[in-house]
C-alpha cells in the first residue's frame, strides 16, 4: 500500500499497481483493422490521456471497453484478473462509466431523477422515498462541488453542470475508472477550470479517469501519462516527466513524407467560384473565410468535431448561418434552403450516402434524375417527363462513371457501396455543377473504387468545377487536393498549398489550438 | 450434417421465394378465388353482366377516394379526415344548389375547391407547424364534422336538388355508368401524375427517402401539401358523387370510405410491389373489398358479419404490407 501524503496534487492518490491492464487489444471490421493489437495501462488514481488523429482507434477502444462490441483478440484485465465484458451492463457492473459527448441523461427528468437513474430506490409505503435518495446522493453532490439544485430538469442545464451530472452518476454507482470523451468540447475556460478541479478530486479518491480529447494543451495540464494511437497502434505511452506538446504532436503525426509523386496536374484557373466570408454558426462554425477557385480541388481538413460538416451543411443551405456571406461567381447569394443552393450552382455529395443520399429502393436511373427534373421534359413548358429521357442520361452517366451495371433499371439497394457513391455523384453531375461539395467521398469504398472517384474527381476539376473536398483520411486529402484549409475548433486554423501539403503539415494545423 | 444444413437451407429459400410470391399476387390471387368461389356457389345472382358492373359501378367511388389517399401514404404521411370530408362535401354540394341556388356546375367547382383547402390546411399543419399527421388530421376531420352540423343543423338536403345533377352519377355515357367512367378517369390522371409528371417523381422520391430529396435540392414540404390536396380533392369528387347517387347530403354518409380506403391502399402496397403504395394496387385494393361486400350481401350476410369483414380485411391488409415491406428490405 502507499502512503497518501505526496505533495504533488496530481499523484496522491496513483499506485503503482494498474486497475486497468490491456494487451494486444485488436478489433477489425470488414478487413479493416482498426486496432491492431495495443496495450494500455491505466492506475487507479491516475488521469490517464488517450490522444489521436481521426480513425487512430480511441472509439473503438472505448467501445470495447464498454461491452458495445467484442474484440477479436487480446486481453482485458481488471486489478489483474482477466474479464470478457459482455455487454454494457456488465461493464457498469465492474466499475466502468463512460461519458460521451452526447451525454446520456434523460432531459425531462430532473437532475436527481436522472443522478439515480436505473438505481434501486429506497421506498416508504411501497413509494420512492425521494427524501431518503436524496439524503444519500448527498456526499456524492459535496464532492462534486454541485451548486445547483436537484430539482432542475436536466434540459435545463448548462452543458457544465450536465456534465458534472454524469460524473456524478457515475460515482453514484460506484465507478473505479471513469472514461471521458472530449468533455470541454463547448465549455467555457471557467468551466473547464471547475471540472478539472472535479476530475482532480475524483483521482484523489482512487479513481481512474480515462480521458480522450483533442485539445492537447488540456492533456499537459490534467494527465499524469499519456498513450497515443496512431492507425491502430499504441506509438507512445508518455509520462508526466516526458510530457509536452512538441512531443505529442510528433507522435500523433508520425515521421512519414508521403506526398504522392503521381499527383495529377492541377487545373486551378484564377478565377473565383466560391467566396466564404465570416460565415457563423453558433459554437461550431466561427467567422470562416475562405476562396475556392474554378477547377480547384480544395481539402477542408479537421479532426472530428471541428465544425467541417457544419460548415458544408451552411453553404448548401441545410442550416442557416447566423451571420457572414457567400458569394458565388463574384455576386453575394441568399442561402437558405438546399433548394437556393442548387439553383446557384452547388452541389452535395453528403457523409452518410444511404440515409442522405439515395433512395435505395428506387432504380439508378430515378435516383439520378432526381437533381434536374426539369432536364427530362420534352416540352419545357409542360410538366410531363419522360422516362426514356431520364434512361439515356443516367446510361451516359453510367459510361462515363465506370458503372458496371448493364441497366440503370437496377436498383440502388442491390449495388456495391463504391458503385452507390458512383450513383450519389453521378446525379450530381448530370447537372454539372459550379462547385462540388464532397463530404467523406470515399468512406466505405473499396480501394479499386477509391481510385475511379479520385479519377472523377480530377476531371471534374478539369472542366472547371470547383471540388470542395470534405474528409477524415488525411493521407487522401494529400493525395487528391491541390489546396487544403485546416478547421480546429470552428475555426480555420491554416491553409497549405503545393508542396507544403503533407500529412504531417496537416496534422499539425489540425492541432493548432487557439490558446497556445 | 451437410445435407441436413442444404435441406434446411433450401426450404428457407423456398419459403422466401413464396412470401416473394404471396406478396405480390397474393391479392390477384385472392381476388381471383373470391370471383371463382362467388361464381361457382351462386351463378345465377353473383356471375351476371349487370352485377358485376354493379360491383365495379358501387366500387368506384370507393376507388377515386382510395386513389387519393395513395398519395399522403406514398410521401409517408396519413389522412384521416377524408371521409369527413366526403360527407361535409355531400352536404355543402347539395346545400349550394338547394339553399344558395347555385348553378350545378358552380357548386361542384366550389366544393372541389373547399377540398383543396382542406387538403392545404391539412399539409400546412403537418409540414409547418410540425403536427403528428394521425392527429392533424383528425382534427381537420373533427372541424369538419362540426361545420357539417353546422351548416345543416343535421338535417339531410333532399328536397329540391336539381335533376341535372342527380343525372351525373346515374346517367350512362356509351352505356357506361358514369360513376365508372369518372373513375377510370381519376385513376388515369392520378398514374399519369405520379408516374409521367416532375411533381410525382418528387412525391414517389420523398416517399423513397425524404432526407436524401430535401439535399436533392426537393422542396419536401410543398410536396406533401400537394399529396393532402390531392388527397382532399378527391375525397371531396368522392362525396359529390355520392350525393347525387343518393340524392341527397347527409351528414354521415361519407364517413364510412375511411376505412374502406385504407383497406384498399394498405392491400394494394401488396399488389405487384413489396409494400409500396401505388395507383394500380389501390384500384385491385378497392375491387377485393368490392367484391367480398358485395358476396356477402348476395348471401345475405348479416350487417356485423359485414362489419367483422371489414375490420379483417383491414387488419390483414396493413399487416401484409408491413411484412412485405420488411421482406423487401430482408
Amino acid at each position: 500500500m502507499e502512503e497518501m501524503q505526496g505533495t504533488e496534487p496530481q499523484s496522491i492518490a496513483q499506485s503503482e499497481a494498474s486497475f486497468l491492464e490491456i494487451r494486444g487489444l485488436a478489433k477489425q471490421f470488414g478487413g479493416v483493422h482498426a486496432l491492431k493489437g495495443v496495450d494500455l495501462s491505466v492506475r487507479a488514481g491516475e488521469v490517464h490521456g488517450l490522444v489521436g488523429a481521426n480513425g487512430a482507434g480511441k472509439s473503438t477502444l472505448i467501445r470495447l471497453l464498454a461491452g458495445i462490441m467484442q474484440p477479436d483478440g487480446g486481453e482485458i484485465s481488471l486489478d489483474g484478473r482477466p474479464v470478457v465484458i459482455r455487454d454494457a451492463q456488465h461493464a457498469m457492473s465492474l466499475g466502468l462509466s463512460f461519458i460521451h459527448q452526447e451525454l446520456n441523461l434523460i432531459p425531462k427528468f430532473t437532475a436527481l431523477q436522472n443522478l439515480t437513474l436505473g438505481l434501486k430506490k429506497p421506498t416508504r409505503l411501497g413509494l420512492v422515498d425521494w427524501s431518503a435518495l436524496r439524503r444519500e446522493v448527498e456526499p456524492v453532490i459535496e464532492q462534486m462541488g454541485i451548486h445547483f439544485s436537484l430539482d432542475n430538469r436536466a434540459e435545463d442545464l448548462t452543458v457544465a453542470q450536465q456534465w458534472l451530472l454524469s460524473i456524478g452518476r457515475a460515482l453514484v454507482r460506484k465507478a473505479r475508472l471513469i472514461a471521458m470523451d472530449e468533455p470541454t468540447a463547448s465549455l467555457s475556460p471557467e468551466e473547464v477550470d471547475h471540472l478539472f478541479k472535479v476530475v482532480r478530486e475524483l483521482t484523489r479518491n482512487g479513481i481512474a479517469v480515462i480521458y480522450v480529447t483533442h485539445r492537447l494543451h488540456e492533456v499537459e495540464l490534467l494527465c499524469n501519462r499519456v498513450t497515443v494511437f496512431k492507425d491502430g497502434e499504441r506509438v507512445a505511452l508518455l509520462d508526466r516527466a516526458s510530457l509536452s506538446r512538441e512531443r505529442l504532436v510528433e507522435a500523433i503525426v508520425g515521421r512519414e513524407q508521403r506526398r504522392s509523386a503521381q499527383r495529377r496536374e492541377s487545373s486551378v484557373t484564377p478565377e473565383t467560384i466560391l467566396e466564404v466570408r465570416n460565415l457563423a454558426r453558433g459554437s461550431r462554425v466561427r467567422e470562416v473565410s475562405f476562396r475556392l477557385m474554378k477547377g480547384e480541388i480544395l481539402g477542408l481538413a479537421g479532426l472530428a468535431g471541428a465544425g467541417r460538416t457544419e460548415l458544408v451543411r451552411l453553404l448548401f443551405g441545410a442550416d442557416r448561418a447566423e451571420s457572414g456571406e457567400i458569394h458565388i461567381a463574384g455576386g453575394a447569394v441568399r442561402i437558405g434552403t438546399p433548394h437556393d443552393a442548387i439553383r446557384h450552382g452547388i452541389g452535395l455529395v453528403p457523409e452518410e450516402r444511404r440515409s442522405q443520399g439515395l433512395m435505395l429502393a428506387k432504380s439508378i436511373a430515378f435516383n439520378m434524375s432526381m437533381t434536374d427534373l426539369g432536364a427530362l421534359r420534352p416540352v419545357s413548358w409542360l410538366p410531363f417527363v419522360s422516362l426514356r429521357r431520364a434512361a439515356r442520361r443516367a446510361e451516359e452517366m453510367i459510361g462515363r462513371l465506370l458503372i458496371k451495371m448493364r441497366t440503370t433499371a437496377a436498383l440502388v439497394q442491390e449495388l456495391s457501396g463504391g458503385t452507390q457513391q458512383k450513383v450519389v455523384i453521378g446525379k450530381w453531375l448530370l447537372r454539372t455543377p459550379r462547385v462540388l461539395i464532397m463530404d467523406e467521398p470515399t468512406r466505405g469504398v473499396d480501394i479499386g473504387a477509391r481510385a475511379e472517384i479520385y479519377d472523377i474527381i480530377h476531371d471534374l476539376a478539369h472542366q472547371g468545377t470547383g471540388v470542395l473536398v470534405v474528409s477524415s483520411d488525411v493521407e487522401e486529402l494529400v493525395q487528391l487536393c491541390d489546396r487544403i484549409v485546416v478547421m480546429v475548433e470552428g475555426r480555420i486554423s491554416g491553409e497549405l498549398s503545393g508542396a507544403h501539403i503533407t500529412e504531417e503539415t496537416v496534422l499539425r494545423l489540425s492541432y493548432k489550438h487557439g490558446k497556445g | 450434417m451437410k445435407e441436413n444444413a442444404s435441406i434446411v437451407a433450401a426450404r428457407a429459400h423456398g419459403a422466401r421465394q413464396l412470401v416473394g410470391w404471396l406478396a405480390r399476387y397474393g391479392t390477384f390471387s385472392s381476388l381471383l378465388i373470391m370471383i371463382i368461389a362467388f361464381a361457382s356457389l351462386s351463378p345465377g345472382s353473383f356471375f351476371t353482366v349487370s352485377n358485376l358492373v354493379n360491383v365495379v359501378n358501387q366500387a368506384s367511388l370507393t376507388a377515386i377516394i382510395s386513389a387519393g389517399l395513395t398519395l399522403p401514404l406514398i410521401v409517408g404521411e396519413f389522412d384521416l379526415s377524408i371521409g369527413y370530408l366526403a360527407s361535409l362535401a355531400g352536404v355543402l354540394v347539395t346545400g349550394l344548389m338547394v339553399n344558395q341556388h347555385l348553378p350545378v356546375a358552380v357548386a361542384i367547382v366550389t366544393v372541389l375547391l373547399v377540398g383543396a383547402l382542406v387538403g392545404f390546411v391539412n399539409g400546412v399543419l403537418v409540414t409547418k407547424a410540425g403536427v403528428n399527421a394521425v392527429i392533424a388530421t383528425l382534427g381537420v376531420g373533427t372541424l369538419l364534422i362540426g361545420f357539417n352540423y353546422g351548416y345543416s343543423a343535421g338535417i339531410p338536403v333532399s328536397v329540391g336538388v336539381p335533376r341535372a345533377f342527380l343525372a351525373i352519377a346515374f346517367g350512362r355515357t356509351a352505356g357506361i355508368p358514369n360513376d365508372i367512367l369518372f373513375m377510370l378517369i381519376v385513376l388515369a390522371v392520378l398514374w399519369v401524375v405520379l408516374n409521367r409528371t416532375d411533381v410525382g417523381q418528387m412525391i414517389q422520391a420523398v416517399g423513397g427517402n425524404i432526407e436524401a430529396s430535401r439535399l436533392s435540392g426537393i422542396r419536401v414540404d410543398r410536396v406533401k401539401i400537394g399529396a393532402f390536396m390531392i388527397a382532399s380533392v378527391c375525397a371531396a369528387f368522392t362525396g359529390i358523387l355520392l350525393a347525387s347517387l343518393i340524392g341527397s347530403g347527409s351528414t354521415t354518409a361519407g364517413d364510412s370510405y375511411l376505412l374502406d380506403a385504407f383497406g384498399a391502399v394498405f392491400l394494394g402496397s401488396v399488389t405487384l410491389r413489396d409494400g409500396e403504395f401505388h395507383v394500380l394496387g389501390t384500384l385491385v385494393g378497392v375491387l377485393i373489398i368490392g367484391v367480398a361486400y358485395n358476396g356477402l350481401a348476395i348471401f345475405g350476410a348479416p350487417a356485423f358479419d359485414q362489419y367483422v369483414v371489414k375490420g379483417l380485411i383491414l387488419i390483414a391488409a396493413v399487416a401484409l404490407s408491413t411484412v412485405a415491406r420488411r421482406f423487401a428490405r430482408g
